[in-house]
């Protein structure tokens, strides 16, 4: 959960996050409150406080006066938008570096990209027998 | 309840306390913002304890100014009145009963909240009607910790509040602090060095070690200023040469070095390219590390070939 | 002045400190008396009883206790230390006030009930007896007091300076005490002294003890607020 690596607001932040891209924070649905946040993770309110602000500042949530924080219309495509713009960064120019290392051509990484697929599901369904 | 927001409410310049031979605090000067958690850390023995006491009038500095809300604290009971400091070692009337010392609390502590004492109580399965003096360390601690928490004081201190308390008693500690400073904003000093315990719950942290403020700095911005690369001897020496090294350690040809500083994405790319691993330092190592000395040179023709022993 | 009526009310907390161990003292020092007197033959001359000081050695404790237990903790109350000094010796003021016109009272039933019909003395002491009524209680009144006070500002002594502190009180009272017997000697006064102590009347010796009580207070206090719990 809660990790040393970074400051903690900004691991806040990336929970809520991940709620609303998988769905389990839907579009105009409450989220919990800064001191519910502080309570079950355990830290210092003021630094949940800032966590989710942040998300306000981005416009990914907004403040019902009096009610609470809501899960702002149009999020979940805004986080999908960055996070693929972060997986490019991130994952697929290291990967192209790499492959273009290695002389693995744009067929070749696309076939492994289908085999990876198959073997993927492979696994999961022998995990889930 | 007044305001409890950012302004200072405590402001020390040059502060010594020298005792007969030892100097407990030495020239500190520092100011304590409202309305946060504080993480007052530091060894046995580093000056916690005869700061807040300096802080709060109950001790007396050698040399120095000290104002608590704009005034100086002592033999001053409008500030006083605001504070309150039980002590790790806190005494007690013979002939008191915990009860009895709730009941002198809210005799003193305006905004003391007699259900929310109950409540903790019972959550610490303290025995009220018992002598505080046949109590155990673990229930002598709740009795402070309780007094502390139900007193609601605008600056309250916490002195080391978990002793002999087993690990459930000091997580209802942090888990009521939490949830009652939530809804009771104010200033807590909390004393500890359990570090691990209580990071994740400060705002702000001021490490203190041999009397000298060491670190002062808000707890976020301290998170991940620090880590630790693991790897082939020479090619740690490589990556940390010309960065600022907390510590050094080494076995075989392995060596640990933990570096002062944040890793940049760069950074982080090289120590991969190098075949490193790199690890974030927590709140405790960290102030470990600095509280110590580094440990001898790595060469970068081969590491040290003695096992050095970890604090 | 609310924090120091506090401060007396929180010393209240636990009634059995001030107000019932007191009470147990005096009724258990009278009823041992009065046993004792019933047991004796009577037929013969007045029997004089020491029982009734018991309560005021109590107040010698009680004050050591006030400053080595209360103290520290009226420090974790936030309560300044002249606060808790004038709470603290202001409610023991009360309570040892209205002692002293108990015993007063209770003299004037001994003398009423010829000696609680065995001919007995433990409140009416002859020497005191005979004044007027303000100087009796004044008189218990300032003895309890300074044995409180000398509890309390050896209290204090130990609690800022510990045995050292005490070591150094003691062979300076000593000094002092055989100083002024060296001197009472050498000078030939001893006549003279003698014949000041017959001299001293209930109200006189009343005022040499206040005025050595208001020494101690001044000297505890000045202690108190450089005292650390």
């Amino acid at each position: 959960m809660i990790d040393e690596s970074r400051p903690i607001f900004m691991q806040i932040a990336e929970l809520i996050e991940n709620d609303i891209v998988d769905g389990a924070l839907a579009e105009e649905s409450q989220v919990p409150s800064t001191n519910e946040f502080a309570a079950f993770y355990r830290i210092n309110p003021a630094t949940a406080a800032k966590g989710v602000n942040r998300l306000v500042d981005e416009g990914i949530l907004y403040k019902k006066r009096g009610i609470g924080m809501f899960v702002a219309n149009g999020a979940r495509a805004l986080l999908v938008d960055r996070r693929r713009e972060e997986f490019f960064r991130q994952y697929v120019q290291p990967l192209a570096r790499e492959a273009r290392k290695l002389g693995i051509g744009k067929e070749q990484l696309a076939q492994m990209l289908s085999r990876s697929e198959t073997e993927t599901e492979t696994t999961e369904r022998s995990v889930a027998q | 309840m007044t305001d409890p927001g950012e302004s200072t409410i405590i402001e020390i310049r040059n502060v010594t306390k020298r005792y007969k031979d030892t100097t407990a605090l030495d020239d500190v000067s520092l100011k304590i913002d409202g309305g946060k958690i504080y993480g007052l850390l530091g060894r046995n023995g580093a000056g916690k304890t005869t700061l807040m006491s300096v802080l709060t009038a109950q001790g007396f500095q050698t040399s120095g100014e000290i104002r608590v809300f704009g005034e100086p604290p002592y033999e001053n009971d409008r500030v006083l009145s605001r504070i309150c400091f039980i002590r790790e070692s806190q005494k007690y009337p013979d002939d008191f009963n915990a009860e009895q010392a709730f009941a002198s609390a809210a005799l003193f502590f305006s905004n003391w909240d007699k259900a929310f004492a109950q409540r903790l109580a019972d959550d610490f399965q303290l025995p009220l009607k018992r002598r505080i003096k046949k109590l155990s360390r673990g229930q002598l601690s709740a009795v402070g910790v309780i007094i502390g928490l139900a007193s609601r004081a605008e600056l309250t201190f916490f002195d080391e509040p978990y002793l002999g308390l087993d690990a459930v008693a000091r997580q209802i500690f942090y888990d009521r602090l939490v949830e009652d400073y939530s809804e009771h904003q104010r200033t807590i000093i909390l004393s500890s060095h359990l570090i691990d315990e209580v990071a994740n719950l400060l705002e702000h942290v001021i490490v203190i070690d041999k009397g000298k403020i060491m670190i002062d700095d808000d707890a976020e911005a301290i998170r991940g200023s620090a880590f630790t690369v693991v790897g082939t001897g020479t090619r740690v020496a490589a990556f940390t040469a010309g960065r600022e090294i907390l510590h050094r350690e080494s076995l075989a040809s392995l060596a640990s070095v933990t570096v002062q500083g944040r890793l940049s994405e760069a950074g982080r790319a090289e120590a991969a390219e190098l075949g490193l691993e790199v690890a974030p330092v927590s709140l405790q190592q960290l102030i470990v590390r600095r509280t110590m000395d580094p440990g001898p040179e790595l060469s970068m023709n081969g590491a040290a070939t003695e096992l050095e022993v970890s604090p | 002045m609310n924090r120091i009526v506090n401060v007396a009310r929180m010393q209240l907390i636990n009634k059995w400190t001030f107000l019932g161990i007191p009470a147990v003292i005096l009724a258990g020092a009278f009823l041992v008396t009065y046993l004792i007197w019933v047991l004796i033959p009577d037929g013969g001359p007045t029997v004089y009883s020491g029982a009734a000081q018991a309560v005021m050695w109590y107040f010698l404790a009680l004050g050591i206790q006030s400053l080595t237990l209360t103290f520290p903790f009226s420090q974790a109350m936030s309560v300044s230390r002249r606060t808790f000094y004038i709470g603290t010796v202001g409610l023991f003021a009360v309570v040892a006030l209205a002692i002293s016109v108990l015993y007063y009272i209770l003299g004037l039933i001994e003398v009423a009930t010829n000696g609680w019909g065995q001919n007995g003395q433990l409140y009416a002491l002859g020497w005191v007896a005979g004044s007027h009524a303000v100087v009796q209680i004044l008189f218990y009144f300032i003895a309890m007091l300074a044995l409180f006070m000398v509890g309390f500002w050896f209290a204090t002594i130990y609690k800022r300076w510990r045995a050292t502190g005490m070591l150094i009180v003691w062979i300076a009272i000593a000094l002092v005490l055989l100083g002024l017997v060296a001197l009472t000697t050498w000078q030939g006064w001893w006549p003279a002294v003698g014949a000041w102590f017959v001299a001293q009347t209930p109200l006189s010796v009343s005022g040499w003890v206040a005025l050595f009580c208001a020494a101690l207070a001044a000297g505890s206090y000045l202690t108190l607020r450089r005292a650390e719990p």
